[in-house]
């Protein structure tokens, strides 16, 4: 066999694999990127308290994670218990009083959020906020644990007021 | 310990040869193989990594001489000089690409001492016939005064060595690391992977005898092994079938470029352990660049595809439909799980244990594990990608001084 015929074989071989390779997605199978927190997530149209609790929480824990300047997966692991959440500190020099604020704020965003969105009911909405503004850190992480318990909880707390009252808005 | 037997072996290829020059190859050859036996005897029995390094460099300085050695006392059997080199060279290529191989399956089977056990009496029984031309030689005394002449080594073929044994060595060290580390296989499992790269090589070996431009078949060789390489930096999938056409290519190649730049190394040079000691340096000099250059390339990009990956992994947590209930505590989890193994990538199935009973439920779980497992998948393969297109750009990088070297015909 001819010396160049071995080469333009290999030549050929070799742009071959590597052109299937990159034509199969080679060159972009890495881990997905993470969504800037700062940048609003689309709600999509929510069926059911469950859903609307499912984007409450994400809404919520973008909104702190933005304010924190950390991804919201990176916050999301350090909410699950308070040994991730001592590591988490230490990790960002982030206190609970910072924390405490900046959860306030996501589940405010939320708030804003799931009204924008037409998932929360501007009678709902209004007291929420306030009590929001004032929960302990503690609390904040149970609400962004069970968001379904909690609009739940207030729903219920309004009950036929709310419905009543929604009647009169324009 | 990879490095240091490599770098050991770098050092000691060509003083050794002097030493089979001066006191005769068969007694060089049996003196290496009785301390590459030992030595290997003390790898096997060694209780600390201390005593496992000093003992893997005693075993490359006896490996240095036996190798040198040996192409010394081959034409006296297979006829030629040129004959000699070209089996020589055959035999370093093949012995590159099954060490891995044949390395998983004894860890698998038997245990990692036991590579080194075997050595013991593989070393021994290749000395028996080799003590009889050493008693003749410290009879005689006497060397061949034409043999005592030292010439250039031939720099570009070396040079090339070196580049390509780089490049090879981030195949084997890396592919197999993948394997393991990455996509969680047993040694074994990743020994039989890998044994498709000396099934190539036997295949190159027989393209090396229907071409007689060794020039061309080094350049083939390296074009081989580096589209194998990017093959290897570009698979699109965590599935082991899609590394196979890569190590095809990369085992051809390594078959090819090796034999063919160690015959030119030695092509019409005297003395051939000398020249050969020359191409051993050379090729362990780039193994030990290879693994030194790329090793921390690797090892920061492992670690940033962990996080990555662990980002990803939370992602896909948090976006999924499950009871939010579920999702902090399965995310801490999954981290903590990634924690505990510290540069391994974990099979994340225990972390989603107890499923859920609800059939629901249960099914969303199932496939958010398998979601999460691809981005780690993912992830491991990606922390691969950057060291293994360095490796085939150095591959092609030797193309330069292989166009240099001189053409040899054999």
């Amino acid at each position: 066999m001819r010396g160049w015929v071995l080469v333009l074989g290999s030549i050929a071989a070799s742009v071959l694999l590597v052109g299937a390779y990159l034509a199969a997605g080679g060159s972009s199978y890495e881990p997905e990127k993470v969504q800037d927190p700062c940048q609003p997530r689309p709600w999509t149209d929510p069926q059911g308290l469950s859903e609307i609790a499912n984007q409450f929480t994400t809404s919520a824990l973008d909104g702190a994670a933005c304010q924190l300047g950390v991804t919201r997966e990176a916050l999301a692991r350090a909410l699950a218990t308070p040994e991730a959440r001592e590591r988490f500190s230490e990790r960002y020099g982030i206190d609970d009083a910072k924390l405490a604020r900046a959860i306030r704020a996501g589940l405010l965003r939320a708030v804003d959020d799931a009204e924008e969105a037409g998932a929360l009911s501007p009678i709902l909405a209004v007291p929420l906020r306030e009590t929001l503004q004032r929960i302990p850190l503690e609390q904040a992480i149970e609400i962004l644990n069970d968001a379904e318990g909690f609009l739940g909880d207030v729903d219920s707390f309004l009950g036929p007021a709310g419905d009543i009252l929604e009647e009169f808005l324009p | 310990m990879l490095v240091s037997f490599n770098l050991v072996m770098a050092l000691a290829a060509v003083p050794s040869a002097l030493l089979a020059r001066r006191i005769g190859p068969g007694r060089a050859a049996a003196v290496g193989l009785a301390v590459f036996a030992g030595a290997g005897l003390a790898c096997g029995l060694a209780e600390e990594l201390s005593t496992l390094i000093v003992a893997r460099c005693v075993q490359a300085l006896g490996g240095a001489a036996a190798v040198t050695a040996a192409l010394e006392l081959l034409p006296a059997s297979v006829g030629s000089e040129r004959r000699a080199a070209t089996i020589w060279a055959g035999a370093g290529a093949t012995g590159a690409a099954l060490g891995p191989a044949i390395g998983g399956f004894f860890t698998e089977l038997v245990s990692w001492q036991s590579i080194f056990l075997l050595q013991v009496p593989v070393a021994l029984a290749a000395a028996v016939p080799i003590l009889a031309v050493a008693k003749h030689e410290a009879a005689t005394g006497i060397i061949e005064p034409e043999l005592r002449r030292t010439g250039r080594p031939h720099l570009w073929a070396n040079l090339a060595l070196a580049m390509v044994s780089a490049a090879i060595a981030a195949a084997l060290f890396l592919l197999v690391l993948l394997l393991i580390e990455g996509w969680r296989l047993s040694p074994i499992e990743a020994a039989l992977v890998v044994s498709a790269m000396p099934l190539a090589a036997i295949l190159g070996s027989k393209l090396n005898n229907l071409v007689a431009d060794s020039r061309a078949r080094a350049a083939a060789g390296a074009i081989l092994v580096s589209g194998g390489l990017a093959g290897l930096a570009f698979l699109p999938k965590a599935t082991i079938v899609l590394t196979l056409p890569p190590q095809i290519l990369i085992g051809i190649g390594l078959s090819l470029v090796l034999s063919a730049l160690t015959e030119t190394a030695l092509g019409g040079r005297a003395p051939q352990a000398i020249h050969g000691g020359w191409t051993i340096s050379s090729r362990h000099a780039g193994v030990v660049i290879g693994l030194l250059a790329l090793t921390p390339i690797f090892t920061a990009e492992i670690d940033q595809q962990r996080r990555d990956a662990i980002d990803a992994g939370t992602a896909v947590i948090l976006d999924s439909s499950v009871n939010p209930l579920l999702k902090l505590d399965l995310a801490e989890k999954v981290s903590q799980r990634l924690e505990d193994e510290q540069g391994k990538v974990p099979t994340i199935g225990p972390a989603f244990e107890p499923l859920p009973e609800d059939p629901v439920e249960r099914g969303e779980v199932e496939q958010l594990q398998g979601e999460l497992q691809d981005q780690l998948d993912r992830g491991a393969t990606h922390a691969f990608s950057t060291s293994f297109l360095l490796a085939a750009l150095l591959g092609l990088i030797a193309l330069a001084p292989i166009g240099l070297s001189r053409r040899v015909d054999l």
